[in-house]
């Protein structure tokens, strides 16, 4: 099982992982990048989602999901290669 | 239900903790059991003597140094004045000195439910080499050192910076050949060899309570992930996790050396990775974190060792905080003076 499909993620954005004890926060894009990503979308698909929900450039929403998804891998949420 | 009378050392709740008071509270909770709890303590100013609610009443014993033949007389005296059905030792230092005695302590009808000598020297932590694998944890580099031409070896080999301990006790940390000598000379002064020096690694600290039925089977087990630590290194905040690969690990000790008594593992998690660090023979100093979240280990132990009806093993649930707080305690000179006159409350 992924971590990722681990992570208990509330309404206001605190991210728990329940193996590691680790907790994060994040604002309301990482917050519908995860849930995303928990659904097993891919970068196009979340990139969609990110600008039919918040109004922005395709390109803009694309860019910043790279991002977010680079962070996860830093922290080790995503492994290198998945889900991109 | 007739009380059972539970004697329990390591009642000193300072800043560095005895796992005592966790104990006697856990004790104290478990509604299907009559426990009357009597600390025992090595000095007056033991907090948990004055925590009347959670310890009934307390007596000073005399310290591991002074032998079997003290302590066993000094717990012969508080059973004929205060029934004493069972002891419970909290601290390391003392587990081999009450397993020497833990035939007499029958005959005396004193229950213990303690590791065997042979399980005691497994937390040698010159023995994780061996048990690391064994149950499925990692192990840092590490290599046992026995001579100061071991030692230069050992540095040739290990990446800096490395932590030079004891076999048993204390912890350096180096970051550099030269300063690793001089923790190496530290630590041989006042615990002698063999000598562990270790990579470090960096992770998620995690921990686990757990207790062994002595016949491979797990009577409970909790992990937890310290958040926040004193600079003694001692839990103040910390939060309940279900990590398999540590909870397995548990499991698989106690089914390997069939491991009677409480324990604690202490761990890295570094992704994939969980390394072992060290293990402790008995309950940690916060065995009510796990109690408060529906693993009552000291019930289960009392259970197990007086042939009481057994509840299953029970589970708990990742995401619950633990704060540990201080608090004041005002009270008279009695139960001081009595302790410091008489030697019990």
């Amino acid at each position: 099982m992924s971590r990722l499909s681990q992570l208990a993620i509330n309404e206001e954005g605190f991210v728990f992982d329940p193996t590691t004890g680790e907790a994060f926060t994040c604002n309301k894009t990482g917050l519908a990048v995860l849930r995303c990503l928990k659904e097993g979308k891919d970068c196009d698909e979340i990139a969609v989602v990110l600008h039919k929900m918040f109004d922005v450039d395709f390109k803009d929403a694309a860019h910043d999901v790279f991002d977010f998804i680079d962070h996860l891998r830093v922290f080790k949420i995503l492994a290198q290669g998945l889900e991109k | 239900m007739k009380e059972i009378v539970v004697g329990i050392t390591g009642i000193n709740s300072s800043d560095n903790p005895g796992p005592g008071v966790g104990v006697a509270r856990s004790l104290k909770e478990a509604k299907d059991l009559n426990v009357r709890v009597v600390g025992l303590a090595y000095d007056a100013m033991e907090t948990g003597i004055y925590l009347d609610w959670i310890i009934d009443r307390a007596f000073i014993i005399p310290y591991p140094s002074s032998g079997p033949d003290a302590l066993l007389n000094r717990l012969r005296h508080i059973k004929s004045v205060a029934g004493l059905d069972f002891v419970i030792p909290c601290l390391d230092v003392e587990l081999p000195l009450y397993s020497r005695i833990e035939q007499a302590l029958k005959q005396e009808g004193i229950g213990t439910f303690l590791p065997t000598s042979e399980q005691f020297r497994l937390r040698g932590k010159d023995q994780l080499l061996e048990v690391a694998p064994a149950i499925g944890l990692e192990l840092p580099k590490t290599r046992v050192v026995n001579s100061y031409e071991d030692m230069m070896a050992a540095l040739d080999d290990l990446t800096l910076p490395v932590v030079v301990k004891g076999a048993h006790y204390n912890a350096l940390r180096a970051y550099s050949s030269q300063e690793a000598f001089g923790c190496f000379h530290s630590v041989l002064a006042q615990w002698g060899y063999p000598i562990i020096v270790q990579e470090t690694v960096t992770g998620e600290e995690l921990n686990l309570i757990a207790l062994g039925d002595g016949a491979g089977g797990c009577l409970g087990q909790v992990g937890m992930k310290k958040m926040w630590t004193t600079s003694l290194g001692k839990i103040w905040t910390g939060v309940t996790v279900q990590n398999r690969t540590m909870l397995e690990a548990a499991r698989r000790f106690i089914e390997t050396y069939s491991w009677r008594g409480g324990f604690e593992l202490e761990c890295i998690a570094d992704g994939e990775k969980t390394y072992l660090i060290e293990i402790n023979p008995r309950f940690p100093a916060w065995v009510y974190f796990a109690t408060a979240v529906g693993v009552n280990l000291p019930a289960a132990m009392l259970r197990a060792a007086l042939d009481l009806p057994r509840m299953l093993p029970e589970s708990f649930e990742a995401g619950r905080l633990y704060v540990r707080y201080t608090e004041e305690l005002i009270t008279d000179m009695t139960s001081f003076q009595k302790m410091v006159t008489r030697g019990e409350s």
